[in-house]
Formats: structure tokens, C-alpha cells, sequence
């Protein structure tokens, strides 16, 4: 008896699980929603914090309902962008490069900070011993994501034309996903020295969020192309034409606008166009990232 | 001084033979794991770790943090059940094929075995992290990747259940006409009942633990706000999420065993199918499941269009052929031989903690620290271990022995209050030492239990160690982060199917093993 009991709870169990399955499958809505994601080379909090005001700017400017999905890994939105799963990215150049290759070169650049045209990188490191790049062959090293281009690619590239071969020459590397968090592995101690991107660290700098008398530049990389926003290519051409004039209209002078411009740390924005990362490209297949 | 006289231990010998050729064996092991128990008290490591746990108070308890923790709690525990509900439904019909039960000429079949062998030999974050590429943002990779690698296991541990009970009620059923179906519900599945449903919420429990681990490669959940809290070495952040997520495990854990004793409860006498309790724990699933699947706002419905059909294959597709040229080879086997390194001494070390920990009396404090240990998952325990000591394998051990000290030690801890008694007794009032009594008395009646249960743990520890990378721990781990950011699937896909051969291989040795022990 007691058995036969629990054999009707247990078959219950499993209607009901089949039921609630079929009720919950929700029907997607796709009424004039502007689906947006950026590359996670910050924490997903100050991402969010820094897209709130341009995100209303950007739904006064189309009319559509703007929505931001936070995500913690840079090839999810090169992915997403290429399965049609958002429609607008703030990548870098070298997540836009992936990007440009998975969607077989349909995805278009449409506005850059006019800081993006000459980027770089700051090495940094807490130990007094290390003073150039090649002090630090034997030591503990830490990346941003494997996929940033100011994190990653570019310093890789640049390491190697001063013949260092990351994954032969450091002790251990890590990758510390965002650039914020590898000031915070040098910073402890974690790594003894690490690479990210220029604005971060003036940012990180600006706001007193580091100690300089601990963390120090002691290298910093030549300029290159970076970061730009991206719509995928398929999207209704008045529609990215809004994106980009919204995107070129924001002017300094206007106060509203200033506060956007402020947390996108940009002068302001300029148009851009595929071929300005074609230089990344080359770096990409020099450094053995693209295959 | 005790064990020194052969007098005193006739087996003195022999034993002391075996620890040497364990520790030639080992010693290999314990270098490719990189062990260095200095690097614990190296002054760096010391103040590094000591700064991130002084960061621990106060825990950090503003507004907006608490608003996205709470949101982040709920969202685990959706994935968790909505994961579970998923894996329930491929794991009935799955093992109903595999499972030998039911049927006159036990046939296994081939199919269905190595397909139940694939789902549960990638581990979940695994699944995780390239179902996050295919659907994208969101819980709804870390609910596939939970529903994929906890079917086949509820897959396996179903069928393995169905054929261990007697077998003869359905045989019988079988010989006077009954279809197979029929002979398993009415002559099978009430005997089984009991064991099914406790497992199921057994493995409802793990989900949980699972599901805080998938938010490390972006599936969600409080795991998504710990691998943020544990970058920024966040310590004031850290804190808070660990004390949730320690209370939620142990909330799971013993409403689990709650449930597991419910079972036990003989059912009234009544003709209606449906008492208060089995009526209400109904709606109550009904609802948790629905409300699960409603909050996390999976489009199941986006999966079956043509589009991401086409989607998928294409990505499938990018995996084959793998890339075996001889230079990536290399570099994978070493990755597999640290992996198994790091499994293999870090199940050591938590057999030895285990043991040390399963012994003292009074048990409260001691069950509490191994309630701990065991609550905080392996990857997480290998965040807080690369900062004690630094980057690399040792951190991997580490982890692993803390994480399995806790389990270990609780299995250890039953096994010993269920071995006779009488040896001891009887050697205690002979006058033996504390010491003598327990070597000769309490652990050779354990003994074959505690191995079993050591074994089972390294079989779920080589899945673990193949993922302990993905924060610096050592491993396969960092090689599949790396390739899978890049989109060199061709590597990724070697270094996945070298984790799935690993666990396979490690698999069979331990069953290997546990029959050449019986």
C-alpha cells in the first residue's frame, strides 16, 4: 500500500512537471524593441549605470523600447549579435573583427568615440623590480578577457614584437575577464603584472579607485583603432541611420548630452567604417588569435 | 612509538610496504599538481588572502546590492527547478530505454548508453558555456546545460534503481501478457518509488549548487554577482553572497531531507488518490516548476524555429573535425595529466581531511564545519584558493579537498557509525589504546565503505578539476575558456572531448577498482 501511494505522488510528479513546461512556454513579443549589449570589459553594474542615460536618449531618438541585457563574457554578444539576438553592441575592435567574421561581414560599425581612432594600453604592475616589458618574462601576468582588444590582443601583439611569447616567457597567466578587475589582481598582489585599457585606468585613476603610489604604469602600447558601436546588418536602414545621427548629434555643448557623453568617457562621437579595423585584423592573425 | 613494534602489529610490514609504493606512485602526481603547502604561508599569499578576508567585514548590505542579490537568489533557485523539471523529462523516457528492468532478454542498448555517457561525462558548465553561445544571454543556457547533464544522471540512476529491485512481480506480470510499460509501473515502480523520488530531490539539491556555479560563465544566478564580487576582490560583497548562498544550501538541504522523510510516512486510509499532503506537495510543484520557467522567460518557443535550427547545426558543425594536429595534442595531454593530478591528490587530501574531520567528539561543531565546507562549491573554494596560494594546480587541490573534505567526511562519519561495534569493543576491553582500537578495530570494518565512497567522490572530482581553470586553478579548464572566447572550436572541441574520454577513463578505473576491493 505504501508503495503504491508513492507510485501515483511519483507519477503525478511527472504529469505535472510536463504540464507546467507546456504553460510556461512564453510567447516571444517582438513589437519594435531595440535589443542592446555591451562587451563586459567593466563590472555588469557600472555597464548598466553607465547605459541608463543613453539608453532613454535612444528611445526618445527611435521610438522604440530600449533594453539592456548585461552580460559577464565577451564572445556571447559577438554570438548574439550574429544569431540576430540583439540588434545594437558596443564592441571592441576586436570583438567587432569576431563579429564582422561571424556574421560574414554584414555587421557595420556606424559611430566611434573620437578617443576610440587612437586607443591604447597601460602595463602595470605593484613590484618595484619591474621596470620594462622585458622584466617581466618569469612572472605572473594578468589579461583582461581573452577576447578585449586593449586587454588582450593588442598588448599580445605588441609583447610579441618585443619578444615576449606570453604563454612560454610568464610564470602563470591569468585572465581576469574585465579590465577593472585586473587593476584589482595587480593591486593584491594576485599577478605581479597586468595590462588594460588607457581610459579605464585614467578613469579608475580620476576617481581615486587605485592607489598610484602601489599600482604604476611602467609601459604603455602604441595607438590603434578600438572600440565602436555595431548594429548587425540586416536592420532596417532608417533605423541605422537614426542609430548613427543619434549617435553624431550628441553635442558636448548640451547639457543632457554631456552627462551621456561623460559616462561614455567620449569627446565625442565620430562616424567609423569597417576598414579602420582592418589593422586589428592583421594583429589578430599575427598574434595566433585568429585562425 | 606504538606502531614501531612488529610485536605490537603483526602487519607492520606489509602496510608500511604499501605506503612506499603509494608514495613512488604519488610523487610524480604531486609534482605536476605543483603542491607546495609553503606557498600557504608565503608572506605575499598571506597578505593578499589576509586583505580580501578582512574585506569580508563588514559584509555589504546597501540597498541596491541586497535588491540585485534578492533578485539574483530567485533566479537560481528558478534555474535549479526549471533545470531539475527539464532533466526529469528526459531522464523518464531515456531510462526507460536504457534500463535493463522490465525486460525478458536484458538488452542493453548501445545508443542510448553512450548518448546518457556524453550528457553526463561534459561537466554542466561545460554545457553551460557553449549552450550560452547558442541561445544566448541569459538563465536559459545554464536550464539546458542542468536539464542535459542531470538527465542523463536521473537517466542512469533511474534505470540502475529499476533493475536492482526484485524483479520478480514483473516478470511475472510479463509472462501472463503485460506489455513491458505495464510491467514496469505496476511491478517495478512501486517498489522503487521510494528510491526514485529521493534521488530526484537529491539531485534538486545539487541543482542548486550547480546552478550558483553556470552563473560564473554568465548563465545567471547568484553565481554571475560571486564571479563579479570575487574579480573585483570585492570582499564586503563576497561575504553577503557566500552567507546566501550558504543559507540557501542549507535551506535546500534540509527541506530535501524533510521531503526524503515524508516518503517514509505510511500513507492513510482512504480511497481518494490525493491526501492534504500528496495534494498539496502537487500544487506546490505544479506551481514552482511554472512559476520557474515564468520568471526566467526561457523562448523555448525561438528554440524550435527553423532559424536557430539552422543556427545551432552551423554551430554544432564548427566543432568538427577536431583539431588533432600533434603540437595541440601535446598541449592537451598535458592539461589531461594535470587534471588528473589535481583530482587525484586533491580526493587525497580530502580523504585524509575527511578522516580527520569525521572522527572528534562532540559531533556539533564538527558536522557544522562540514556542513560548511561541503556547501560552498568547488569552483568557488578554487576563487578563494588562487588568492592563498596564487595561480596554478596547487589551488585546484585545494579546492577540490575542501569542497570534498565536507563530503567526505559526513559519508565517512555515517560509515562508521554503522560498522559493528563488537571488534572494538571487544579489543577496548582487552586493554587496547584508543589509537589500536580504532586501526584494528572500528576503520578494517569500515574500510571497503570508505573506499567506495573515496572512489565515487574522484569520479566526480575529474569532472570538476577539468573546469577548475576557468578561474586559474589548473587543468583543461583555462585551455577551453581561451579557445571558446576566440571561436576556435576546432581546439575547443579536442579539449572537450579529452574531458569526456578523461571521465570515462577515470570511471572505469574506479569501478575497476571498487570490484578488485570487494
Amino acid at each position: 500500500m505504501i508503495s503504491s501511494n508513492l507510485r501515483r505522488l511519483a507519477l503525478k510528479g511527472a504529469l505535472a512537471c510536463a504540464f507546467a513546461v507546456t504553460v510556461a512556454l512564453p510567447a516571444l513579443a517582438e513589437n519594435a524593441v531595440l535589443r542592446v549589449s555591451a562587451i563586459p570589459d567593466e563590472a555588469p553594474t557600472e555597464l548598466q549605470r553607465k547605459f541608463a542615460p543613453l539608453g532613454k536618449y535612444l528611445e526618445a531618438q527611435t521610438g522604440m523600447k530600449v533594453i539592456f541585457t548585461p552580460v559577464t563574457d565577451y564572445a556571447a554578444v559577438v554570438e548574439s549579435l550574429a544569431t540576430k539576438k540583439i540588434d545594437l553592441a558596443w564592441l571592441g575592435g576586436f570583438t567587432f573583427v569576431q563579429a564582422k567574421i561571424r556574421t560574414n561581414g554584414t555587421a557595420i560599425p556606424i559611430a566611434q568615440r573620437e578617443e576610440d581612432a587612437k586607443f591604447t594600453s597601460k602595463f602595470i604592475t605593484a613590484d618595484p623590480a619591474i621596470k620594462s616589458l622585458s622584466d617581466l618574462k618569469g612572472k605572473t601576468f594578468a589579461f583582461g578577457s581573452p577576447s578585449s582588444t586593449s586587454g588582450s590582443l593588442m598588448p599580445r601583439f605588441f609583447l610579441q614584437q618585443a619578444g615576449i611569447n606570453p604563454e612560454k616567457d610568464f610564470k602563470n597567466v591569468a585572465f581576469s575577464g574585465a579590465h577593472d578587475a585586473t587593476v584589482a589582481f595587480v593591486a593584491a598582489g594576485k599577478v605581479e603584472a597586468g595590462v588594460l585599457n588607457a581610459s579605464v585606468w585614467d578613469k579608475l585613476v580620476e576617481t581615486r579607485k587605485v592607489d598610484t603610489a602601489k599600482v604604476r604604469v611602467f609601459a604603455t602600447t602604441p595607438p590603434y583603432f578600438d572600440y565602436n558601436w555595431t548594429v548587425r546588418g540586416d536592420l532596417d536602414p532608417a533605423l541605422i541611420k537614426k542609430l548613427t545621427d543619434a549617435f553624431l548629434k550628441l553635442d558636448p555643448a548640451n547639457p543632457e548630452h554631456k552627462e551621456i557623453l561623460a559616462l561614455q568617457r567620449a569627446a565625442k562621437f565620430i562616424p567609423t567604417q569597417k576598414e579602420n579595423y582592418d589593422g586589428i585584423e592583421k594583429a589578430a592573425y599575427s598574434a595566433g588569435l585568429l585562425k | 612509538m606504538l606502531l614501531k613494534s612488529t610485536a605490537r602489529d603483526p602487519a607492520f610490514r606489509g602496510r608500511l610496504n604499501a605506503a612506499i609504493i603509494v608514495l613512488l606512485v604519488l610523487w610524480p602526481l604531486l609534482q605536476t599538481a605543483e603542491v607546495k603547502p609553503g606557498a600557504l604561508f608565503d608572506a605575499g599569499n598571506l597578505t593578499v588572502i589576509g586583505n580580501f578576508l578582512a574585506a569580508f567585514l563588514p559584509p555589504e548590505t546597501g540597498s541596491e546590492f541586497l535588491g540585485y542579490l534578492g533578485k539574483a537568489t530567485l533566479e537560481t533557485l528558478a534555474i535549479a527547478t526549471a533545470g531539475l523539471a527539464l532533466a526529469f523529462l528526459l531522464a523518464v523516457p531515456m531510462g526507460y530505454l536504457v534500463s535493463g528492468a522490465g525486460r525478458e532478454h536484458p538488452t542493453l542498448n548501445p545508443l542510448s548508453r553512450s548518448l546518457l555517457t556524453i550528457l553526463r561525462g561534459i561537466p554542466e558548465l561545460v554545457w553551460a558555456l557553449v549552450l550560452v553561445r547558442v541561445f544566448g544571454l541569459g538563465p536559459a543556457a545554464g536550464v539546458l546545460a542542468l536539464g542535459l547533464t542531470y538527465g542523463g544522471m536521473l537517466a542512469k540512476v533511474y534505470a540502475e534503481i529499476l533493475e536492482s529491485v526484485d524483479a520478480t512481480p514483473a516478470r511475472a506480470l510479463r509472462q501472463n501478457g503485460a506489455s513491458r510499460p505495464l510491467a514496469m509501473l505496476y511491478g517495478l515502480l512501486p517498489q522503487a518509488s521510494k528510491e526514485l523520488a529521493s534521488y530526484t530531490v537529491y539531485r534538486w539539491e545539487c541543482a542548486i549548487r550547480a546552478s550558483v556555479v553556470m552563473g560564473f560563465v554568465g548563465a545567471g544566478g547568484l553565481g554571475q554577482l560571486m564571479d563579479q564580487a570575487m574579480k573585483m576582490l570585492n570582499g564586503g560583497e563576497a561575504a553577503t553572497i557566500l552567507f546566501v548562498f550558504m543559507l540557501l544550501v542549507f535551506a535546500a538541504d534540509g527541506f530535501s531531507g524533510w521531503l526524503r522523510r515524508a516518503l517514509d510516512t505510511p500513507p492513510a486510509h482512504r480511497s481518494s488518490p490525493f491526501g492534504w499532503r500528496s495534494g498539496g506537495f502537487m500544487l506546490a510543484l505544479l506551481l514552482s516548476v511554472s512559476a520557474s520557467f515564468h520568471m526566467l522567460d526561457i523562448g523555448f518557443g525561438a528554440l524550435f524555429s527553423l532559424e536557430s535550427a539552422t543556427s545551432i547545426s552551423q554551430f554544432v558543425a564548427s566543432f568538427f573535425p577536431p583539431d588533432l594536429s600533434a603540437e595541440w595534442l601535446a598541449k592537451v595531454a598535458k592539461g589531461i595529466w594535470e587534471t588528473l593530478a589535481i583530482s587525484i591528490v586533491g580526493t587525497l587530501l580530502a580523504a585524509v581531511l575527511g578522516l580527520l574531520l569525521a572522527l572528534p567528539k562532540p559531533r556539533a561543531p564538527f558536522t557544522l564545519l562540514l556542513n560548511t565546507l561541503r556547501s560552498v562549491p568547488e569552483l568557488v573554494w578554487a576563487t578563494i584558493t588562487v588568492l592563498a596560494v596564487g595561480l596554478g594546480p596547487f589551488a585546484g587541490v585545494l579546492a577540490l579537498a575542501l569542497h570534498t573534505a565536507g563530503v567526505l567526511g559526513r559519508l565517512y562519519g555515517e560509515a562508521f557509525a554503522n560498522t559493528p561495534p563488537t571488534a572494538a569493543r571487544a579489543l577496548r576491553q582487552a586493554g587496547a589504546p584508543a589509537v589500536v582500537v580504532f586501526l584494528y578495530g572500528t576503520l578494517p570494518g569500515a574500510a571497503p565503505q570508505l573506499v567506495a565512497y573515496t572512489l565515487y567522490r574522484w569520479e566526480m572530482n575529474i569532472r570538476m578539476a577539468a573546469i577548475l581553470g576557468f578561474v586559474g586553478a589548473g587543468g583543461l579548464g583555462q585551455h577551453l575558456y581561451f579557445e571558446l572566447s576566440l571561436f576556435h572550436y576546432a581546439q575547443a572541441s579536442t579539449v572537450i572531448i579529452a574531458m569526456l574520454a578523461l571521465s570515462i577513463a577515470v570511471d572505469q578505473v574506479s569501478a575497476g577498482l571498487r570490484r578488485w576491493m570487494q
